[in-house]
């Protein structure tokens, strides 16, 4: 079981050789010319207006808490979607459970839609 | 594949109650996303959804069950506390109307559903047989309780106790589960029978870890019912809240939280309680002492029942020190009394309280004269509040007393009489505010009638209670005997 | 695990590495010739014969540039976030079978890195990781255009995350199995038998979703030159600004791959029983591979000259309203017609 997971730690170790590697080699080879306009973060060629960590938009926020929500869910129905086949000789209460589960959630979504927790204008 | 290895139907049937409200909750829901434009229907709704689940409770109710293979129990006492958030539900949604009115955001559906959500997740936790569930319903509850307290979103006080609330509501419900997590790091189980199997054996694998993790579980439940020293966010909470969302805050979670409590150590923790008797005396000691002496100094009404409730947290846990039945009954007793009470204060608060204004007791000088009715009614719940004769509030203070008297807890009883003496005070300046003092400004009263005829039953409810007794005595005795 | 064994590891990891590092290259010589001939330009043809080292002349150049560290940005992560981005796009090809199976030095050995059995979940575990690589690169540039595009470009990955993970869904209860040869072996036989044809539904919003994902055109929102400059990278440049383009292909490739793996019955060859036809059947389940793939990789270039770019608005649209929706119906139906056919 764990012997599968061996070529993964190869490959990681290889990835993260890769890119640290990468990083080392771009901090040494190539020029480095500094002053401080250059340096500056890039504003269409002028000064900087104000800081840096404005305030952006709630729904940002929103979009995250929903995603967190409707990924949970995904999370449930990825073991029932595997189960599923080996419950049907049982009857078909495995499909009308996750209806069940599905329905209350498709609730949330309408309600969180006609809320206008979706809409971005 | 066998389903009913999982669960049968008559798990399905047993959580009826639940299921019910569920659905309420998400019709009540349906209807606000529908933009129906009279709330008087999403209440409605809502009450209607109350009083099915409170039928079905009343049909599951008889010999013990037991559901979802351990998870749930349900008895008479669990019956018992579902009826009483019913009732604090369906009170608080009648005095909550006109409030919610006057405070310019009645058309929002969540309010009701939150309650209803609320209700759920407070029967899970006294149905439960199982640490798991506890923190379930625990959770429901809390989460539900978070943004009901913050429901008035462009008051900026409501707004600062519920963020309060939930930072201080999420510490606590760490605490809650590390404990779990010990207890079943120890024990080996969550469930129950496991953990009072698992001590009678002796096979608990350290005794360090159950201690800690018991002592987490408590600071948990001391958070969640407010007991010193867990219970400095409730002054702020409390003021802060919209004043109906405080009477349903100060009864149901209390009472769900010492319902839970009394299963956990009358079920679980049976075998050592006695280990923690001390602990459950300086809790009851300090809460019913710091809580009447903070209340003494308050002028802001909604803040001196905030610090009352605390202190009637402390006379509450004297029944889980002493833990038999006839304590147990008193504890139960002491609950519907307290609530009820509380509540109909709270209408009375709400229904004076002005825009954007927490009262102050010199607000109420005068009000017998205007209002001479809800003034004798308040009068009523202070008195009962205090414990006078001949009112439910002494009933219930004299069984609590009592119990703990024939244990030989006389010292602690003797403080309690001291607090209940001391807080004749502060109970009684509201009503010296309001019989025998000039009114300096006339207070503009805003309630509905139905709210009005539900306090005045309230009180009057109180006085025959107190009189006669019997009949709830019967019922909290029979309902306190399936769990002792 | 036996020497031989962990030899044989190693050389499957460095030729898939290999073989992703040189279709990286060839995506991009692809995609400006391709660009080039849609437009009736002629594109990069200097640099050695028809511009084919045009790539590493551009990897050359990269390790020239210099590298800059904007003032105010946060050092640490600011060096880490194309990192972040890069190791679980290259890492994320280890599971999808690229071929049927090989025998040699007598012992059978799966054209595939890695043989998990939770395959799918760890694709989507690891392109989610990339997310926090994009985020955190936008926050520490102490760069406006750096910050709104990470931000976009988060919101819309787990928004379209969400519509990938649900159309895959119906893809594993037909398969039963989060295992990628399992979900292969179910699309064995016959040319109808591929996913695609079963799952139409699921096959688009699965496409449209990986378009999102990868940030390519029509969903390229967290560039979007013309309004954030060059969005969460603006202020990357040299080896590190080569990483995000790195890892942007290696996800396309990925995400090529698995597209066939899930659709188009992977390396299956249609109507043909691989396994009977030996070392034969093992290069023309490879060929097949790489044919589908290379198709997919063609359609993510031809999408981008096709279709304008979403407001950020349509975008959200699409993926909550749209898709998500869909997603949830498409799984609906599927387990509805599992059930009716079961219970006959």
């Amino acid at each position: 079981m764990a012997e599968n997971y061996l070529p993964i730690l190869v490959i990681f170790v290889l990835a993260a050789g890769f890119a640290f590697v990468s990083l080392i080699i771009t901090h040494l080879v190539g020029p480095r010319v500094t002053n401080a306009v250059k340096m500056m973060p890039y504003e269409s060629g002028v000064d900087q207006v104000g800081k840096t960590r404005i305030r952006f938009s709630i729904r940002f926020f929103l979009i995250a808490l929903l995603f967190i929500i409707f990924d949970i869910e995904i999370v449930f129905l990825y073991p029932w979607a595997v189960v599923f086949k080996d419950f049907l000789s049982a009857g078909s209460f495995i499909f009308f459970e996750m209806v069940v589960f599905l329905a209350i959630l498709a609730f949330g979504f309408i309600y969180v839609w006609r809320n206008g927790a979706l809409e971005w204008e | 594949m066998d389903i009913s290895q999982f669960f049968t139907s008559a798990d399905l049937f047993g959580i009826a109650p639940e299921i019910i409200l569920t659905v309420t909750a998400l019709s009540v829901l349906t209807l606000e996303m529908l933009h129906v434009s009279r709330p008087g229907i999403i209440l409605m709704v809502a009450a209607l959804g109350l009083f099915l689940a409170g039928a079905l409770a009343i049909n599951t109710s008889g010999d013990e069950q037991i559901l979802f293979g351990g998870m749930l129990v349900l008895n008479r006492f669990s019956v018992f506390f579902d009826f009483l958030y019913i009732t604090i539900g369906l009170l608080t949604l009648i005095f909550s109307q006109g409030y919610l009115e006057k405070r310019g955001s009645a058309s929002r559906g969540e309010y009701p559903a939150l309650i209803l959500f609320a209700i759920i997740g407070m029967m899970l936790m006294t149905r439960a047989n199982d640490l798991v569930i506890v923190f379930l319903g625990l959770e429901l509850l809390s989460l539900s309780l978070y943004i009901l307290v913050g429901f008035l979103r462009h008051d900026q006080l409501s707004n600062e106790s519920g963020l309060k609330y939930l930072l201080l509501g999420a510490f606590a419900t760490g605490f809650f589960l590390f404990g779990a997590a010990l207890t079943y790091g120890a024990a080996g189980t969550t469930n129950y029978n496991g953990i009072v199997t698992a001590i009678t054996n002796n096979t608990i694998l350290s005794d360090t870890y159950l201690f800690l993790g018991i002592g987490l579980l408590l600071i948990g439940f001391a958070f969640k019912v407010a007991l010193v020293p867990f219970h400095m966010w409730s002054p702020d909470v409390y003021q802060g809240a919209p004043t109906t969302v405080t009477g349903f805050l100060c009864t149901a979670p209390k009472a769900a939280g010492f319902g839970a409590l009394i299963i956990l150590f009358n079920r679980a923790f049976v075998d050592i309680h006695y280990q923690w008797q001390d602990i459950f005396w300086i809790l009851s000691a300090m809460t019913m002492t710091i809580g009447n002496i903070s209340a003494l100094i308050q002028h802001n009404v909604k803040r001196m029942l905030a610090f009352s409730s605390v202190s009637h947290a402390g006379f509450l846990i004297m029944g889980i020190l002493v833990l038999n039945e006839t304590s147990i009954s008193a504890v139960l007793f002491y609950l519907v009394v307290y609530s009820v009470v509380n509540l109909g204060a709270f209408a009375i608060v709400s229904a004076a309280e002005q825009e954007e204004r927490g009262l102050n007791l010199k607000d109420y000088r005068g009000l017998a004269a205007q209002h001479p009715w809800l003034s004798a009614a308040m009068t009523i719940f202070m008195l009962s509040l205090a414990g006078f004769p001949p009112t439910a509030g002494f009933v219930a203070k004299f069984g609590l007393f009592s119990a703990a008297v024939s244990q030989g807890y006389i010292g602690l009883v003797i403080i309690a009489v001291l607090n209940t003496l001391i807080s004749i005070y502060y109970y009684l300046r509201l009503v010296v505010n309001m019989y025998m003092q000039k009114e300096e400004s006339t207070l503009i009263l805003s309630y509905k009638m139905l709210a009005i005829v539900f306090v005045g039953l309230i009180a009057i409810m109180m006085i025959i209670l107190g009189i006669t007794p019997g009949y709830l005595l019967e019922i909290v005795t029979e309902a306190a005997s399936t769990v002792a | 695990m036996d020497l031989l064994g962990f030899i044989i590891i190693l050389v499957k990891v460095l030729v898939v590495f290999a073989a992703t590092m040189i279709t990286v290259m060839g995506m991009i010589y692809a995609e400006r010739r391709v660009s080039a001939f849609m437009q009736g330009r002629l594109g990069p043809n200097r640099v050695g014969p028809k511009g084919l080292l045009q790539p590493i002349a551009d990897g050359i150049k990269f390790f020239m540039k210099e590298d800059l560290i904007p003032s105010g940005a946060d050092k640490p992560i600011f060096i880490l976030a194309p990192a972040i981005l890069l190791i679980p796009a290259l890492m994320t090809f280890a599971v999808i079978p690229f071929g049927s199976s090989i025998t040699i030095f007598g012992r059978e050995i799966a054209l595939q890195v890695a043989d998990v059995n939770v395959g799918i979940l760890y694709i989507l575990a690891l392109t989610s990781i990339g997310v926090y690589g994009i985020v955190l690169a936008g926050w520490s540039s102490n760069s406006k255009y750096s910050l709104l595009g990470g931000l976009r470009s988060s919101a819309q990955l787990i928004s379209y995350e969400l519509a990938m993970g649900l159309a895959v869904v119906s893809i594993i209860l037909l398969a039963g199995s989060l295992r990628l040869n399992d979900i292969i072996a179910d699309q064995q036989g016959y040319f109808l038998s591929w996913n695609v044809f079963k799952q139409p539904l699921a096959f688009i919003i699965f496409l449209v979703a990986v378009y999102a994902e990868t940030n390519r055109l029509p969903f390229d929102l967290t560039e979007a030159e013309q309004e954030l400059v060059g969005g969460y990278h603006t202020e990357y440049s040299s080896l590190k600004f080569a990483m995000f383009f790195l890892a942007e292909y290696a996800n396309m490739i990925t995400a090529a791959a698995l597209t066939v793996t899930l659709f188009f019955g992977g390396w299956d060859v249609p109507l043909l029983d691989e396994s009977s036809l030996g070392l034969l059947g093992a290069i023309l389940s490879v060929l097949s591979f790489i044919l589908k793939m290379a198709f997919f990789l063609f359609l993510f270039i031809w999408v981008r000259w096709t279709f304008p770019r979403f407001r950020y608005d349509q975008l959200m649209r699409l993926g909550w309203k749209v898709l998500l929706p869909l997603a949830l119906v498409n799984i609906f139906l599927t387990g509805g017609y599992l059930t009716l056919t079961a219970m006959k």
